[in-house]
């Protein structure tokens, strides 16, 4: 390539602690500020002084005596330097229990979940999952077993050293060398008397990566450093001691020793996982697209969301499809804003509007309507578990009634989660308390609190660090004390239970037996005796809160787009970031700028041209479906489909049995008059092949997993013969008995149909195969009018194009 | 021949027309019936030598100490009513209700220390026999016979697992009880047949269309939603696209082979052949089982009861809406008894007994010591699980519990380690990993659970 290589050594100028103290360098290409190459292998090291500080032909530089030395790398015609300063290199120096020899034990796996770090451990030995209680595992090293898993006069002959190196016999097979610097690490430490965790400890502070983030080729290869900084404010090099994770591994693998290798085009975060911290690394590897720069400046941007939409595309070389037509449009908006097909007319009006604001004023239209407060009442009973399942039925409806005129008041996320968080008194006069009937246990309504309106899961740091993210199980158990003082009650009528805040009672942290100041996770402890849930809602409502607007944008977002910039949409977590960050950043800033208002939040998504872009894919596109690009086409849920098939047929679903109790069994009921669409439905109990087989959620546990849109074969039988669709088919009063009467044509009946289901009419080629094979039927003596009409609606309701939104 | 409006008439050698069902199942033109098929694939000849398995799940738990596991030398408030037999494997002897399956000790063994130390409720017990795990961390493991169907795919035009003859529905703990796919995905749940095989008029629902949709029908109705393509172009890079179109494509596979059909029209069988296996729920979805496995199913899961409340089941804690020991004796006992010896008998008469594992298992056992209603309550610290068939050798017993039934005496075994020797026993490396939940590998088995060696 003709580009000047422009080379610059990560991670710049250091310094060493200590006796031992030493760093893997990199040298790195530039090219606009970006890292675009490693070629750290064809460089040549050189130090100023290398009695202060040696560099290794492989460039890992040691400190050998206080001082100062420059370090060259040198690179065909092209150079590089750092500073390198040596200090406290005559200092004593032991390794560290908590922070060295556990890191290792760590990247060995001997803690993992599968070995030692099992809850029982194995073999008799039982470490803290990836080393959460380095007391409790030092005390298991030293103590347990005879003391026989340390030798501090033969360290080679400590158990701790024989199994792993396979001395001994081993379950867990060989996890240690020999002589290699792990081995060592541990030797060293053993003979230095195997000192165990103090409260003196340095603690660890941040970690730091290298490069942040890359822009790279297939076929690429780069390695990845780390870097911990400790409290005393000393750095120290952890590569060989991190975990590495890639969240796509076809795009960008990594190994166990950092080495990333570039597979194909996309982008991927590498995560790096060292004591209880989390990094990420981003590589991103642009599609040999060739593309015009024209092609961005000149595809439509109505708002900050196709700004940062584009960029993203830009840099990863994508195309954007062009802006779908009219009918996809409307059909869109209406099933993704309401859940309902637009009629016939109204999507005739839409064509005919000339003005050029139409797709605007239609989406200001649809935000006004019932049926848009019945999707959103029912999309967020789901996240809220509402059903008679744990609850009384007048407690069901309470809590329905509730999120249902939170949503028609246009209430802000705020205030909602407010009035939800801190509610208290009878749950049948305020539905909002049975979040805490629902949630009874204190693990259970913590962890659904931070689902809920978090976005992210804590659950498993209940019993230890969480593996994926910062939080500990200390911060657990703080946030845990925030609901400790909420009692439950019956009450005095049927199915009523009032809802209380004390003011005493704390949780015990179940490993230390004591209870943790009431903080939530990484924020400040409540000091006041005043309800602690309020000064949680207080935390998570706050403009700066890193959780709160972004879960509600990326469902938002979600809901309109068929994938979260996090996916799932409620997995918020460092290891798992965004596929566009700057975009969550954006819309959860513009969400809190707009007060939490949730419709300008839709109105904001819904006008952006990246959600009025084709479905169909361009040749450069095809292989995207996490940058927006195009429009994904994803199947309805089940209750839309349902509800579909009522309006196309002019029959509507009839709800008249309830699941009872958790003994089983069902119960009549007539609380839903024939009309109620599925939609409408405040409960998941009510009885319904078709809902259960096109996977309606349970409402059983606060997870968007339990929402299933696969197809099976199940469904598949279900449409082809089962009663759902056929009875509606069929029915005496349906829209075909209409067409029956008025004596509707094969052509009419086809072109009534496509713009019912399909909001379009019949291409030339679909026409014709149609009108053949219904001309067809019309000649077979066995076949009635109305069987044909039924096939040809059937046809239409259970194809692609009607089951998915494009 | 075989005609898909097939509630009227089964048989069927009219002329005709080219649109019917018949050419979806191809393999009857070439002369050969569906037994002989399969008959040839057992042999080899096609190359597919995969095991089998039929799942017997006792719904409810019994009591070990009645049925496999007697203790004749207890006292009486332990022993209970009933007195040990001897089998036709020396040294081998089970409770004296289960006079058939004295004479076919042969064709299984006995696994009497299974045990768990999760909480003792009968969904807890469901997912660990299930699936070898008990759920936590929300993540639900899929059932053994989904991750056959995961590693193996369907042979053939018939789903890979299939689950007779409903789900289990609440037990009491309102769990999950591990018999779906789980993580996996839906579309390798098994398929539930959801209906009474012994009904007189039994039918899959759904499998075959109503009686108003002919033939003709169906077909015409095919063609019609293929000829709704305008839109095309939108669905190219869709998986989810491609998962509905497969999904029909599949129930269409379903409902218009012959070897599917087939597989499910019990009537087939001769009226002995039916009486052999009881016309209870039970024993004619042992029989189902066996149709099933013979045409290509690769996994079958029989539950021998949906619930456990006012239903006379294994779960035997004396007072209603349980069931006492008497009542189980009289009933229970006598249908599995049958059920399960002329499955075992049938299998091994067609050869499909050597590529085929039959296991029963209930979730636990039941407490030694009756309690003041008759009974016996829950109790997972021991308990007695059976398995033959395929590679698994019959006539062995394996580990022994204390002098009352209490604990394992000797050899326990986990349940992790008897989902380990169903996957080894079907030729599944245990070792193996499946995509978790954010794609967390999580292998068939932890590290270090081993098969049941002794059975091999």
């Amino acid at each position: 390539m003709a580009r000047p290589a422009e080379l610059k050594i990560a991670p710049g100028d250091i310094v060493l602690t200590g006796p031992k103290a030493s760093q893997r360098l990199l040298v790195l290409d530039y090219a606009s500020q970006k890292v675009v190459g490693d070629v750290t292998q064809k460089a040549k090291f050189s130090s100023s002084v290398p009695s202060t500080v040696e560099v290794d032909p492989s460039g890992v530089v040691r400190a050998k005596s206080d001082g100062e030395a420059i370090i060259t790398a040198t690179v065909g015609k092209d150079q590089a330097t750092m500073r390198v300063k040596a200090e406290k290199t005559g200092a004593d120096f032991d390794w560290n229990f908590r922070n060295h020899v556990v890191p290792v034990l760590t990247k060995l796996g001997c803690n993992s979940g599968a070995c030692h770090g099992a809850l029982a451990g194995k073999g008799g030995f039982k470490l803290s999952l990836r080393g959460y209680a380095p007391g409790d595992d030092h005390f298991v090293l030293t103590r347990q077993a005879n003391g026989r898993r340390i030798n501090p006069l033969e360290p080679a002959r400590s158990l701790m050293l024989m199994k792993p190196s396979l001395a001994l016999a081993h379950g867990g097979g060989l996890k240690l060398e020999v002589n290699s610097p792990e081995y060592k690490l541990i030797a060293d430490w053993i003979v230095s008397g195997a000192p165990g965790p103090s409260k003196g400890d340095t603690t660890i502070q941040k970690l730091e990566v290298f490069p942040p983030e890359a822009v790279l080729r297939p076929k690429d290869q780069l390695q990845v450093i780390v870097r911990a900084w400790y409290s005393d404010g000393h750095a120290e090099d952890v590569t060989r001691w991190a975990r590495f994770a890639s969240t796509e591994d076809l795009v960008a693998g990594i190994d166990d020793s950092g080495a990333v290798t570039v597979g194909g085009s996309g982008e991927a975060a590498i995560s790096v996982a060292f004591a209880n911290l989390v990094a990420t690394a981003r590589i991103a590897v642009p599609y040999a697209n060739p593309m015009d720069e024209k092609v961005y400046s000149a595809s439509p941007r109505h708002n900050f969301i196709d700004n940062l939409v584009l960029k993203k595309l830009e840099a990863l070389r994508i195309p954007p499809s062009p802006q779908c037509g009219d009918r996809e449009f409307i059909r869109r908006a209406y099933l993704d804003a309401a859940g309902i097909l637009p009629t016939p007319e109204e999507v005739e009006a839409f064509l005919n509007d000339a003005r050029a604001d139409k797709r605007a004023r239609l989406i200001d239209s649809l935000l006004k309507r019932p049926e848009y407060v019945d999707y959103w009442a029912y999309k967020w009973s789901d996240l809220l578990l509402i059903s008679s399942r744990k609850l009384s039925a007048p407690a069901m409806r309470a809590f329905y009634s509730f999120v249902r005129q939170s949503v028609a008041d246009d209430k802000r996320w705020n205030q909602f989660a407010r009035d939800i968080l801190t509610a208290t008194g009878s749950n049948l006069a305020n539905g909002a308390s049975n979040y805490f009937v629902l949630h009874k246990e204190i693990t259970d309504l913590t962890e659904s609190t931070a689902i809920t309106f978090m976005g992210t899961s804590i659950t498993c740091a209940r019993c230890h660090n969480h593996p994926l993210e910062k939080w500990t199980q200390d911060q657990y158990w703080g946030m845990a004390n925030l609901f400790s003082q909420v009692a439950i009650k019956n009450g005095e009528r049927p199915g009523e239970i009032t809802v209380q805040s004390l003011s005493a009672g704390d949780v015990l942290h179940p490993r230390r037996g004591v209870p943790v100041p009431p903080a939530p996770l990484d924020g400040k402890a409540a000091t006041d005796s005043a309800d602690r849930r309020a000064f949680f809602v207080n935390w998570l409502t706050a403009p700066e809160n890193a959780f709160f607007a972004k879960a509600a944008a990326n469902r938002v977002w979600r809901n309109f787009l068929g994938r979260g910039l996090v996916e799932a949409e409620d997995d918020l977590r460092q290891t798992n970031p965004p596929s566009n960050e700057e975009l969550l950043d954006a819309l959860a800033r513009d969400f809190v700028a707009h007060g939490y208002d949730v419709k300008h939040l839709t109105r904001t998504i819904m006008n952006s041209a990246a959600y009025q872009r084709s479905s169909i894919s361009l040749a450069g596109n095809k292989a995207d479906d996490r940058f927006y690009s195009r429009y994904l086409v994803r199947r309805l849920p089940a209750e839309v489909v349902l509800d579909a098939y009522s309006s196309v047929t002019k029959v509507p679903t009839s709800f008249t049995k309830v699941n009872v109790g958790t003994s089983g069994g069902e119960a009549g009921t007539g609380d839903y008059p024939l009309g109620t669409r599925a939609l409408q439905l405040p409960d998941t109990q009510l009885i319904s092949q078709f809902l259960d087989a096109f996977g309606r959620p349970e409402r059983g546990q606060t997870c968007s997993c339990e929402r299933q849109s696969e197809s099976s074969v199940t469904q598949a039988l279900h449409l082809n013969n089962g009663q759902t669709l056929n009875d509606k088919l069929r029915d005496k009063k349906s829209r075909i008995e209409e067409w029956l009467k008025e004596k509707v044509n094969d052509e009419e009946a086809l072109r009534r149909i496509f713009a019912l289901a399909l909001c379009r009419a019949p291409t030339t080629d679909e026409q014709s195969r149609f009108l053949g094979i219904m001309a067809e039927a019309a000649r077979d003596p066995q076949t009635t009018r109305r069987e044909v009409l039924e096939d040809l609606f059937w046809a239409v309701l259970t194809g692609r194009e009607f089951l998915f939104n494009r | 021949m075989l005609r898909l409006d097939a509630n009227r008439s089964v048989r069927f050698c009219d002329g005709l027309t080219r649109r019917d069902f018949l050419h979806a199942g191809a393999i009857s033109t070439l002369g050969l019936t569906l037994p002989g098929f399969f008959a040839e694939k057992a042999a080899g000849q096609t190359g597919d030598r995969d095991v089998n398995c039929i799942m017997l799940f006792l719904v409810g738990g019994p009591s070990h100490i009645d049925t496999w596991d007697p203790k004749p030398d207890a006292p009486a408030e332990v022993r209970g009513p009933f007195r040990p037999l001897a089998t036709n494997v020396p040294g081998m002897q089970i409770s004296n209700i289960f006079p058939r399956m004295a004479r076919h000790a042969d064709k299984y063994s006995l696994i009497r220390t299974v045990y768990h130390t999760a909480t003792a409720v009968h969904d807890t017990g469901h997912q660990m026999m299930q699936t070898g795990r008990l759920f936590t961390g929300g993540i639900e493991h899929p059932h053994v016979g989904c991750v056959l169907g995961y590693v193996r795919g369907q042979r053939g035009e018939v789903p890979a697992h299939v689950l007779l003859p409903r789900p289990i529905g609440r037990t009491g703990g309102n769990l999950p009880h591990g018999h779906t796919a789980g993580y996996l995905g839906r579309q390798h749940d098994p398929f539930i047949l959801n209906a009474d095989p012994a009904v007189p008029n039994f039918q899959v629902p759904d499998l075959l269309p109503p009686s108003y949709i002919s033939s003709v029908r169906a077909d015409r109705r095919q063609r019609l939603r293929d000829a709704v393509d305008g839109a095309m172009a939108s669905f190219e890079n869709s998986q989810q696209a491609r998962q509905l179109d497969g999904s029909f494509h599949l129930a269409y596979r379903l409902m218009s082979s012959p070897q599917a059909r087939e597989a499910f029209a019990l009537d087939r069988d001769p009226a002995r052949t039916r009486d052999r296996y009881g016309r209870t729920r039970f024993g004619q979805s042992c029989l189902l089982a066996r149709r099933l496995i013979e045409r290509g199913v690769r996994f079958v899961t029989v539950n021998m009861f949906e619930t456990v409340f006012d239903e006379v089941t294994w779960d035997i804690h004396g007072s209603r809406p349980f069931t006492d020991i008497a009542q189980m004796s009289r009933e229970v006992v006598p249908n599995f008894d049958q059920a399960f010896t002329a499955l075992i008998e049938d299998l091994s008469d067609r050869g499909l007994l050597q590529n085929t594992i039959v296991t029963a298992m209930g979730e636990f056992g039941r407490t030694p010591k009756i309690n003041p209603a008759g009974g016996r309550d829950h109790h997972p610290g021991a308990w007695t699980i059976l398995m033959g068939g395929g590679p698994i050798r019959g006539g062995r017993v394996v580990g022994e519990t204390d002098e009352l039934g209490y604990r394992p005496k000797s050899r326990p075994v986990t349940t992790a380690e008897v989902a380990a020797t169903l996957f080894h026993g079907l030729g599944l490396d245990t070792h193996r990993e499946l995509p978790g939940p954010q794609n967390r590998p999580i292998p068939l088995v932890d590290f270090g659970v081993q098969p049941i060696r002794e059975l091999f």
